[in-house]
């Protein structure tokens, strides 16, 4: 009979526990595992509400490209559209247009808000975004993208776009 | 279940053959493309972004987006990872025992075959088109809207951009010469559907390219390529980019040999995912570029 390698043995012990412990050790969990799982779920609710404004809708409202600016629209989805402001070429920043009928978090924002612009609520998001809310659903953002590009300018620029005509939008 | 976006992008590598051969193109746009890994370091980057309330808030939101299947962007993601992986199927299991080894071209000589200028033109034409119906899906212009992507084509930049020059390179000018441009438009334009339909890249990502039958499918590659095909004569005169420069500078970073340029393109094709990696960059800066704008 063939004697017992215990070197073996112990080997094959020892490879087992380092492929389980290394196999099975549970990853931590990301910090977006609740919104991954949400999201996935079989009756989740979707991203984008089934009734939000094709993006297509809202370019006509944007401002126009002026003196030493450039627009250049970058995103047209459900609900959502996109353009850079571009100067000499330098992307200074992103204004954009939401239906807040997808993410109604985004509209509560603006229950307190006691600025106006063009007489709508207006709220800051960190030191880059400055929106306004309009007709209770159509959210208007400008982001800085360069630093010069202030709070002065974002305003200017949310007063550019044609807020009379989003408010009628239905 | 497919993977979630942050995994997707948390994965991404910082080196290996696909990151050296990016790096070898910085000398096409230089500092244009930095090779942006991890969520939620995309997400303070792209953002500026530094209040982690904040940062979750955004990464939620992206979450949600990529998420929602009406939304295309995991078709976009589909479409990057199998264009990147019908090209480089057939030499994948001779990778297999090479990888993780040194990055050496000659040891894969033996276990690979050139491919035919046609299938390489082909290829070229597929990935253009796959980047049109991509862009299309991420940024939401009708999927056959050509002129429109066009315009967006002059305001790529980033890893989008170098996606751009990497086609031209790697699936261009090293594997087919100066008149790359030119074979691909006379391929497309020699083409039956029936041949088109036997090619490997095709058949992958048929079922995602615009035009109904195969006859207008190749319809819509054609006109698509024909179309691009000026922005691409431009940017390889304006980079004065040559198929010499374009590998002498590949060979400062990878082993490869110039003397079988055919092996060459077989070699990027099976050992570099340029379309997946950035691919899923652009991805994930768009979702994020949207959610900040949503919130």
């Amino acid at each position: 009979m063939k004697e017992f390698d215990w070197r073996k043995g112990i080997f094959g012990v020892l490879l087992c526990f380092t492929l389980t412990i290394s196999g099975c050790q549970p990853k931590t969990p990301s910090q977006f595992s609740q919104a991954q799982q949400e999201s996935t779920q079989h009756n989740a609710a979707p991203a984008v509400a089934k009734d939000a404004t094709q993006g297509s809708e809202f370019n006509k409202f944007f401002p126009k490209a002026q003196s030493g600016y450039d627009r250049v629209y970058t995103q047209e989805k459900k609900g959502f559209a996109e353009a850079k402001l571009n100067k000499d070429g330098k992307n200074v920043a992103m204004l954009a247009v939401s239906d807040t009928k997808s993410l109604p978090a985004a509209a509560a924002k603006f229950q307190n808000a006691t600025d106006k612009i063009a007489g709508y609520p207006s709220v800051d998001l960190g030191t880059t975004q400055t929106s306004v809310l309009v007709n209770d659903r159509y959210q208007v953002k400008v982001i800085s993208k360069a630093p010069d590009f202030d709070k002065t300018d974002r305003v200017s620029w949310i007063e550019k776009f044609d807020l009379k005509g989003l408010a009628k939008l239905q | 279940m497919s993977k979630s976006i942050f995994e997707l992008v948390d994965e991404l590598p910082t080196g290996g053959t696909t990151i050296l051969a990016l790096n070898a193109l910085d000398f096409v746009i230089p500092g244009q493309w930095q090779n942006l890994t991890g969520f939620v370091n995309t997400i303070k980057t792209v953002t500026g972004e530094t209040d982690e309330a904040m940062v979750q808030a955004i990464g939620d939101r992206a979450v949600y987006l990529y998420n929602d299947e009406s939304q295309g962007y995991q078709r976009a993601m589909w479409l990057y990872q199998t264009v990147d992986n019908a090209a480089g199927a057939l030499g994948m299991a001779a990778m297999a025992n090479k990888l993780g080894q040194d990055i050496s071209f000659l040891g894969f000589l033996d276990n690979l075959t050139p491919k035919p200028e046609k299938a390489q033109s082909i290829d070229l034409s597929i990935k253009m088109v796959v980047e049109l119906v991509a862009y299309c899906q991420i940024n939401g212009i009708p999927g056959d809207s050509i002129g429109d992507f066009l315009g967006a084509l002059g305001d790529y930049g980033g890893e989008s951009l170098m996606r751009m020059v990497a086609l031209i390179c790697f699936d261009g000018l090293i594997p087919l010469g100066p008149g790359f441009i030119d074979k691909g438009l006379s391929s497309l334009s020699n083409m039956t559907p029936n041949e088109l339909e036997g090619n490997s890249s095709f058949k992958s990502v048929s079922s995602l390219i615009p035009g109904g039958d195969t006859a207008g499918k190749l319809g819509f590659i054609g006109q698509s390529f024909d179309s691009v095909s000026g922005w691409m004569r431009n940017f390889v005169a304006e980079k004065a980019l040559t198929q010499e420069n374009a590998l002498g500078n590949l060979q400062k970073f990878v082993k490869v040999s110039g003397d079988k340029l055919d092996y060459v393109g077989a070699f990027l094709d099976v050992s570099v995912k340029y379309y997946t990696h950035t691919g899923t960059q652009t991805l994930a800066r768009r979702l994020i570029e949207r959610a900040v704008a949503e919130l």
